[in-house]
């Protein structure tokens, strides 16, 4: 193969794949989950009782034993630090200063666990294990996302 | 039983940029010099095609239409996995050990320089509507992991920094490897937190490149070249999506260990395998996997590489080829990679690193983030 070894002599075509205008459906399980936190400010998960675990977020069927699940369960909005890790760059590379901590949070033993941010807190301050609660917007402000949650805060 | 080996292997060089080729072009590179290495004629003698690929990672939507002419396939059987190229490799070992085919090829390559928003295309494989909304650098998600591991199994973060070095110092003894560097462990661990305790220096750099295998049936595979590698055992699965559902214990890769070594016959795994090549994207991930694949107790792998275990001169050598550390993530075609320096080693043609007399390798994918699923493949020599 004979190739281009003058670097002024490569050419490119700059292009744009567009992939942002979609409509997700939140589905059965994401309606009873969204609506509940925008109406209630609660946050539901979905219990398999014979494997005896609950799903949040909640779905409809259960990834062990594939029932359908129906069994909706108010997990509260206190958990616990199952991991989390201090991010110090966004998606562009540019520093993050305050960085941004970000955790999964475990509400029990049982229970899957759910991905979100924390604040109200320093980074060198935090620790698996730490508890901490859900910090809502004003209901006002709620629309039906999982960013109606702000984030995780420690209990004081 | 019919047998799988693999008779041809061809490739392009891996660079982080390479921007005089298009993506068709490096697929034709590597395709004309796996050809020529099984001695065949793509238009005659293969009967499938199989490629693996992404259409994001490409930029272009129904990727598998673009396939055949690059590969010598036009108006022939072929069809694209969309995912790592060990998956299009047990694929190709199906059609052959099913007696459906006797001669197949299977593609996977990386042009991920022509991509310019790596982290917003990672981003759209996050859950649209629980994950994607919470923003950020989608490699936090390894941050996350990483602590968890290190938590549940005692591994410190210097074992981790210890992988890096490693691999990179392995890439330098690698002419395919971009990304070789002799670096101390101080020099990870001083590089940038950027998801902690995840450094700068743990995560690969991309890279772009293509490799194309060929296989076939053993007994033909005898007759075309006498340096055959048997393809022994493939396995593979997929954990659940949700991130908040998995642990920290790569369950994915014991699964896809466990079909691959009955199908080998492999039952003590740390005695019976020679070399391993396995998915090291972020460096703690060699160890965890390592651990899963049973080729370390839980929480023993950090300290085995410690003793040098891993390195070259090590009981089991892991990631000789630099790892994606050290040859960098060519995305789709990480599992090909893994296997290609499998693949050299028992051919006895890996130069500055060849092992003395290797007779079964592991090679072991994993589709990156943020999803839990991957693949593992046993080479055997021919006796
Ligand atoms: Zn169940």
């Amino acid at each position: 193969m004979e190739k281009i070894s003058k670097p002024t002599e490569i050419k490119h075509q700059l292009g744009h794949m567009e992939v942002d205008h979609y409509h997700y459906t939140v589905g059965l399980a994401g309606e009873r989950f969204f609506t509940a936190l925008r109406e209630e400010g609660k946050l539901l998960g979905a219990r398999c009782e014979s494997c005896g675990v609950t799903y949040i977020p909640p779905r409809i069927y259960c990834e062990e034993c594939f029932a359908e699940l129906d069994e909706y369960v108010d997990l509260g909005l206190e958990g616990e630090v199952r991991s989390f890790t201090i991010a110090r760059i966004d998606r562009d590379g540019r520093p993050l200063d305050p960085p941004e901590i970000r955790a999964l949070i475990s509400f029990g033993e049982d229970t899957t666990d759910l991905l979100h941010l924390l604040g109200e807190v320093e980074p060198e301050e935090v620790y698996i294990g730490m508890e901490v609660e859900a910090v809502l917007k004003p209901k006002r402000e709620r629309e039906g996302k999982v960013t109606d949650i702000r984030y995780f805060r420690p209990i004081k | 039983m019919r047998e799988v080996s693999i008779v041809g292997i061809g490739y392009t060089s891996f660079s982080p940029v390479t921007p005089d080729l298009s993506w068709k072009e490096l697929m034709f590179e590597a395709a004309t010099r796996a050809y020529a290495d099984a001695g065949i004629d793509p238009r005659k003698d293969v009967q499938s095609f199989i490629t693996c690929a992404e259409d994001y990672w490409e930029g272009f939507s129904i990727f598998d239409e673009f396939t055949p002419d690059q590969l010598g396939a036009a108006l022939r059987l072929m069809h694209t996995v969309a995912g790592d190229g060990l998956l299009g490799l047990a694929n190709a070992y199906m059609q052959i050990k099913t007696g459906l085919f006797d001669i197949v090829v299977v593609e996977a390559h990386s042009k991920i320089s022509d991509l310019l928003t790596y982290e917003d295309v990672l981003m759209l494989a996050f859950d649209p509507i629980y994950e994607a909304p919470l923003g950020g650098h989608p490699h936090y998600l390894a941050g996350l992991e990483m602590r968890e591991y290190l938590a549940w199994t005692g591994t410190t973060e210097e074992e981790c920094a210890a992988v890096a070095v490693k691999n990179k110092w392995n890439a330098l003894r690698n002419p395919l490897a971009p990304y070789g560097a002799a670096i101390a462990r101080e020099d990870v661990l001083s590089s940038p937190y950027l998801f902690a305790p995840l450094k700068k220096l743990e995560i690969a750099p991309l890279v772009d490149g293509a490799i194309v295998l060929v296989l076939a049936e053993g007994e033909l595979a005898r007759r075309l070249t006498d340096k055959a590698v048997l393809l022994e055992g493939i396995g593979w699965s997929s954990e659940s999506p949700w991130v908040g559902t998995r642990l920290p214990d790569a369950r994915y890769a014991r699964l896809a260990a466990e079909l691959a070594y009955a199908q080998a016959g492999i039952t003590n795994p740390i005695q019976e395998i020679d070399l391993a090549e396995v998915d090291d994207r972020f460096a703690y991930k060699e160890l965890q996997h390592l651990e899963a694949l049973g080729l370390a107790r839980p929480g023993e792998a950090g300290q085995l590489l410690l003793e040098g275990a891993f390195d070259l001169d090590g009981q089991l050598p892991v990631n000789l080829s630099g790892g994606s550390l050290g040859m960098g993530d060519a995305v789709e075609a990480g599992g090909l990679q893994r296997a290609l320096e499998i693949i050299l080693q028992l051919r006895g043609e890996a130069g500055a690193r060849q092992l003395p007399d290797p007779e079964v390798g592991l090679a072991m994918s994993w589709r990156g983030l943020p999803h839990g699923s991957g693949a593992v493949a046993i080479f055997r020599r021919e006796a």
